[in-house]
């Protein structure tokens, strides 16, 4: 039996600008199949492409080259029908502050031609804790509940898809789990199909079914969070000693796969940490060791492994990095 | 449709009224027009208001030229209003909703229209406090009320048609300006277009502002509305409603 699909895209591909010397290729050829009832992640760095995607799918952007199907509808010819379906969460919380909460949600429910809207609009509010700042303007609230008034008003209308552009960029870390939270259960509690981008590891990791890693306009690797960390099997250590070691050493530990020396500093990739780490301190004698640390397999060692750099771009890659890059051009 | 246009016709309306500002300028601002400009003439002889405006009362000579004039601006605001939708990421909110470029347009070009219109019984107000009478006509009313609504309409709908394409918040200020001045002066609604040299006579001629002037002051002065006035007004406003649909439709950015 196969999995009904909320948005399916076929060789999706956007250009900006005119074909010429300054034109962009934001999406290359992506291929998606998002099935119903799921939280799907979009993870990759800024400006691969993820929020190109969304205004894509959601009809603000025409696409260069490919189709999609986002709730049933054609996003080029049934776009209409299609935003009638959709929901959508912006980066930045995007509210008519010169509105009451109650009277953003009577505006969402005139664009969408909602008819008996104010039952449900009361239900949203008291799932989401809004009841009591009914009346309140929007600008009153605090980042949290404008927030939360933002899904609601994805959600007013029923949609079957709700796309969510990275949800929770510049929440404390608080609000951050908070919205974990609500995002899982309004996936429960209304059965939304929710696309999510973002480039917070341990938000995709934790939030998404099924994840699919994007860079430079290109899906790279797609799969759930597991099957994609399980594509990395080793963990790295990192190894600062006090004096230079005999590399072979290092490489005759049962469990070595690859070792490579910088300075008194060595990236060691291993099957198993676990099993490694006794036979190190076996084999060096402790007082050497000044600083070890372990990366268990993650999405950012995943994107570290296709890719040869990090997620964060604006962080320093650092030696990982250089190490990543190496095994990469190894393996072809 | 209607859902959608009522939506955001209503959020236009509600957001101009709920800044005490904007309230206080548009009940201030004619009563200064009056003030100030109205009793510029208030030294000169009967006589000679008579020979230069057809009429010894300046005040009323002015009034529909004052509320024509402001019809001019109120387009502005509209614009500006499109802008900040597209800079603080609204528009978007708005079109990923089932509701066209078209439609945004059309609730804008008639929100300002509307917000122009609310001046009316301000002036009126004012005018009457100045001395001035009116006709109990309603025909006459009406004409002077659609007239002024038809010429609100074209213009919001030529300043939307312009900054439909542009994210620029500096775009509507300077159209205005452009647009505003050569209008203002080259029409009949401050001075009769007699005493314009002909380059301006030319201008005045074809300018829906002095249509504006001429039909209100027909009202005001009791010489009779001219409904050619008021039919160039509505082809004017339809003409410019149809550019601004069309524009919208093809170029209005989301962000």
């Amino acid at each position: 039996m196969t999995t009904p699909v909320a948005i399916e895209v076929r060789n999706l591909s956007k250009r900006y600008g005119n074909g010429g010397g300054r034109s962009v290729l934001a999406l290359d050829h992506v291929n998606l199949s998002i099935p119903k009832a799921s939280i799907f992640g979009l993870l990759g760095p800024n400006g691969a492409g993820k929020t190109t995607l969304i205004k894509v799918l959601t009809g603000i952007s025409d696409i260069t080259e490919g189709d999609a199907r986002v709730a049933g509808f054609d996003v080029r010819t049934q776009s209409m029908q299609e935003r009638a379906r959709i929901g959508w969460v912006a980066a930045e919380v995007i509210l008519d502050d010169d509105f009451s909460v109650w009277e953003n949600l009577w505006l969402q429910a005139k664009l969408q031609s909602l008819t008996d809207w104010e039952e449900r609009a009361a239900q949203l509010l008291r799932y989401f804790s809004l009841a009591e700042v009914r009346d309140e303007k929007t600008n009153h609230l605090s980042t949290g509940m404008r927030k939360k008034l933002e899904i609601a008003l994805a959600l007013l209308h029923q949609p079957s898809v709700i796309f969510m552009d990275e949800p929770t960029i510049g929440l404390d870390v608080g609000t951050r789990r908070m919205l974990w939270e609500i995002v899982t259960g309004v996936r429960k509690e209304f059965g939304v199909t929710i696309l999510l981008t973002t480039h917070y590891i341990e938000e995709a990791d934790i939030l998404c079914d099924h994840v699919a890693i994007i860079d430079e306009g290109r899906i790279i690797a797609e799969g759930t969070p597991s099957e994609l960390k399980g594509r990395v099997h080793a963990d790295i250590v990192q190894l600062e000693t006090s004096d230079g070691l005999d590399p072979a050493a290092i490489r005759a530990i049962p469990g070595v796969q690859e070792v490579r020396p910088q300075g008194n500093e060595w990236l060691i990739r291993v099957g198993s940490s676990e099993e490694f780490l006794p036979r190190l301190f076996a084999a060096i004698p402790t007082e050497r060791i000044r600083r070890i640390s372990v990366e268990k397999p993650s999405l950012e060692t995943v994107f570290l492994d296709l890719t040869g750099k990090r997620i964060g771009a604006e962080e320093p890659m650092g030696d990982i990095r250089k190490f990543y890059a190496q095994i990469r051009r190894a393996r072809g | 449709m209607r859902s959608q246009f009522w939506g955001l016709y209503v959020r236009e309306i509600l957001r101009t009224f709920r800044n005490p500002f904007v309230i206080l300028i548009t009940v201030v601002q004619p009563f200064m027009w009056l003030a100030f400009f109205g009793s510029s003439f208030s030294g000169v002889p009967a006589a000679t208001l008579s020979g230069l405006f057809h009429t010894n009362d300046y005040i009323a000579f002015l009034l529909p030229g004052v509320l024509s004039t402001s019809m001019l601006s109120v387009g502005m605001f509209g614009s500006m209003s499109t802008i900040q939708d597209k800079r603080f990421g609204f528009m978007k909110r708005i079109l990923i909703t089932p509701t066209s470029k078209e439609l945004i347009f059309l609730s804008k070009a008639f929100g300002s229209a509307t917000r122009g219109l609310v001046q009316i019984p301000v002036m009126v107000a004012a005018a009457l406090a100045f001395g001035v009478t009116f006709s109990l006509s309603p025909l006459e009313w009406a004409a002077w009320i659609v007239g002024l609504l038809c010429l609100a309409l074209g213009f919001s709908s030529l300043f939307l048609a312009v900054t439909a394409p542009s994210t620029d918040w500096q775009t509507p200020g300077v159209v205005s300006n452009f647009i505003t001045m050569p209008l203002m002066f080259a029409s009949a609604s401050l001075f009769p277009s007699q005493q314009f040299p002909p380059w301006m006579q030319a201008i005045a001629s074809v300018n829906p502002v002095s249509f504006s002037a001429l039909l209100g002051r027909g009202f005001v002065l009791g010489t009779g509305t001219d409904w050619w006035d008021l039919a160039y007004l509505v082809l004017f406003a339809a003409l410019m409603t149809a550019i601004g649909y069309f524009v919208s439709a093809r170029w209005l950015k989301v962000e």
